[in-house]
């Protein structure tokens, strides 16, 4: 059980980096970016095939993150500021992002051809024992790396002057451009720690999935039912919900059978949206309240009504 | 008569909207420098629209703005909120979910890296509404309205803008906290501060402003020194506010 649990954390943890990565996005900008999971490919296929030809293997991956985190900022000078400035508040973006995925996955499979090619084997054949049970490094360094984006994300958003700026553009975009802050300059950030952050979990997913251009769609998907269970309104639910998904379809591959991962997530995600529309970990719900902070998420939700 | 030679604020023929719909057409106002000037009209009259073609926020169709000698026309509102013009939008807006202190930081954003500026203005907030400063960690949703309204005023404060706009700051406050707020805008004139008012209670814009315009229909109809607005101006501008 504790095996189960432990790979299904590591499995959680690049879910959650990637439902991070949209839920930045989506924090700042109110806009999800459907070409997620492409970006995490991106950062695969780059590692994979600059070390394919003979550069070192730290250089890839530096380049590899760099060039997702390109394509994220990219993604939104070309396919969804041009959208908004024709309509602020429509859903053009919903399809421009979703091409942007498809060109993505077809020219990486162009590129690289549609089969599995070999990624570089990084901390997968370290394993390490922990409380009887057997893991590989590569997966323990995904559940560090995660909970040390997480709760780095989390002081600079909330200490920090230029994370409650991004708080305040969250909050209220319109108000917090008449107090000075720059929301175009803060959306350009968000799309480019969405391709840091989904930069960083094909790094990491790498070394047990391989390098294929269609890798984007899997852990896309993966990362937007993570979004919806954890709840989209904060990054850091984001991640919980990820984890969560991740313990969850390691179980059910587990105990259900081996196909179980293709379907429970979503048994998990209709069940969820039953009990907890807006997310589990979502300010204001059913679960949020039996873990006492109901009270504070009320006062959010009813501003300057006393007088 | 030197303090008209360079006005803190002067809009000319000021027409602007949403979409194909023009709501303010051909808006002449100005605000003396230290003068207090309100906008009265009735709901629908173009009031608040005229705040947010000033601050920037609504794409202009003809017309010019200029603050303290700085054309701001053509200014995203984002650089016309670094010290040019600050806003206590309707229904104050204030950054829900953050302290008090957070929330007047954030209005002095554009100082963040002058530290003993900065600093000396929060003092200038506290010692204008020391509750504020009582409250000042508590998050500002565990304020009254008329509490709200004094960290809304002080976020707008802390940019030290040429000009203040605010628009119709006694709405849904009990009565005692709309005197207090009317002393405050009266402190802040005393110090010299430009401020144009947007209200519907006459008494109200009468007791803080030197000038008053009538706006209806998205024009300006009527303007009068407020000191010279005898019992029978009163009525003229009570009728137009219907």
């Amino acid at each position: 059980m504790l095996q189960v649990l432990l790979s299904g954390l590591a499995t959680g943890a690049v879910y959650g980096l990637v439902a991070m990565a949209f839920a930045v996005v989506f924090y700042v900008t109110k806009v999800i970016n459907f070409a997620t999971g492409q970006l995490l490919m991106v950062s695969i296929m780059t590692v994979s095939g600059l070390s394919a030809i003979g550069v070192p293997v730290w250089l890839s991956i530096v380049a590899g993150i760099a060039l997702s985190t390109g394509f994220g900022v990219a993604i939104y000078y070309g396919a969804v500021a041009p959208v908004l400035k024709v309509d602020r508040t429509g859903f053009g973006w919903l399809v421009s992002t979703l091409g942007v995925a498809i060109v993505l996955a077809s020219v990486a499979a162009m590129i690289f051809g549609p089969t599995s090619r070999a990624f570089p084997a990084l901390l997968y054949h370290h394993s390490i024992r922990l409380f009887g049970t057997s893991t590989t490094w590569q997966e323990m360094l995904a559940v560090i790396v995660a909970a040390v984006v997480l709760v780095a994300f989390e002081v600079f958003r909330t200490r920090t002057l230029f994370g409650k700026v991004g708080m305040a553009i969250s909050g209220d975009p319109e108000m917090a451009t008449a107090v000075g802050a720059n929301a175009t300059a803060y959306a350009v950030i968000a799309f480019a720690i969405g391709g840091l952050l989904a930069g960083v979990a094909g790094v990491l997913v790498g070394p047990i999935t391989f390098a294929n251009p269609y890798l984007g769609d899997t852990y896309g998907i993966a990362g937007f039912i993570a979004l919806m269970i954890g709840g989209i309104d904060k990054p850091a639910a984001a991640m919980g919900g990820g984890v969560l998904l991740g313990v969850l379809s390691v179980v059910a591959n587990t105990y259900i059978n081996s196909q179980a991962s293709d379907w429970f997530p979503f048994v998990v995600v209709v069940a969820v949206l039953l009990i907890a529309p807006h997310g589990l970990f979502a300010s204001g719900n059913l679960f949020a309240r039996w873990l006492g902070r109901g009270r504070r998420s009320a006062e959010l939700a009813l501003p300057a009504v006393r007088s | 008569m030197s303090e008209h030679a360079s006005p803190a604020l002067t809009v000319e023929g000021l027409s602007a909207g949403y979409g194909r719909f023009e709501v303010i057409h051909d808006i002449t106002l100005s605000v003396a420098k230290g003068q207090a000037v309100a906008l009265l009209g009735p709901n629908g009259a173009g009031k608040t629209t005229v705040l947010r073609a000033i601050m920037g926020m609504l794409r202009h169709r003809r017309g010019s703005v200029i603050v303290d000698g700085t054309d701001i026309t053509a200014m995203p509102p984002h650089r016309v909120a670094r010290g040019h013009v600050a806003l206590v939008p309707e229904g104050r807006r204030l950054f829900l979910g953050q302290t008090v202190e957070d929330n007047l930081r954030l209005g002095g954003l554009h100082l963040r890296h002058d530290k003993e500026r900065t600093e000396a203005l929060l003092r200038s907030v506290f010692e204008l509404f020391p509750v504020v400063e009582r409250y000042r960690s508590r998050p500002v949703t565990a304020m009254s309205g008329g509490e709200q309204q004094m960290v809304a005023i002080g976020r707008m404060m802390m940019s030290a803008p040429s000009l203040m706009l605010l628009d119709e700051p006694s709405l849904g406050l009990a009565p005692l906290a709309i005197q207090g707020m009317a002393d405050a805008l009266g402190a802040l004139r005393e110090r010299g501060q430009s401020i144009l008012l947007v209200e519907q209670r006459v008494d109200l814009a009468l007791q803080v402003c030197d000038h008053v315009y009538v706006l209806s229909g998205g024009r300006i109809v009527r303007q009068s020194d407020a000191a010279s607005v005898d019992a029978q101006g009163r009525e003229l501008i009570d009728a137009y506010l219907g």
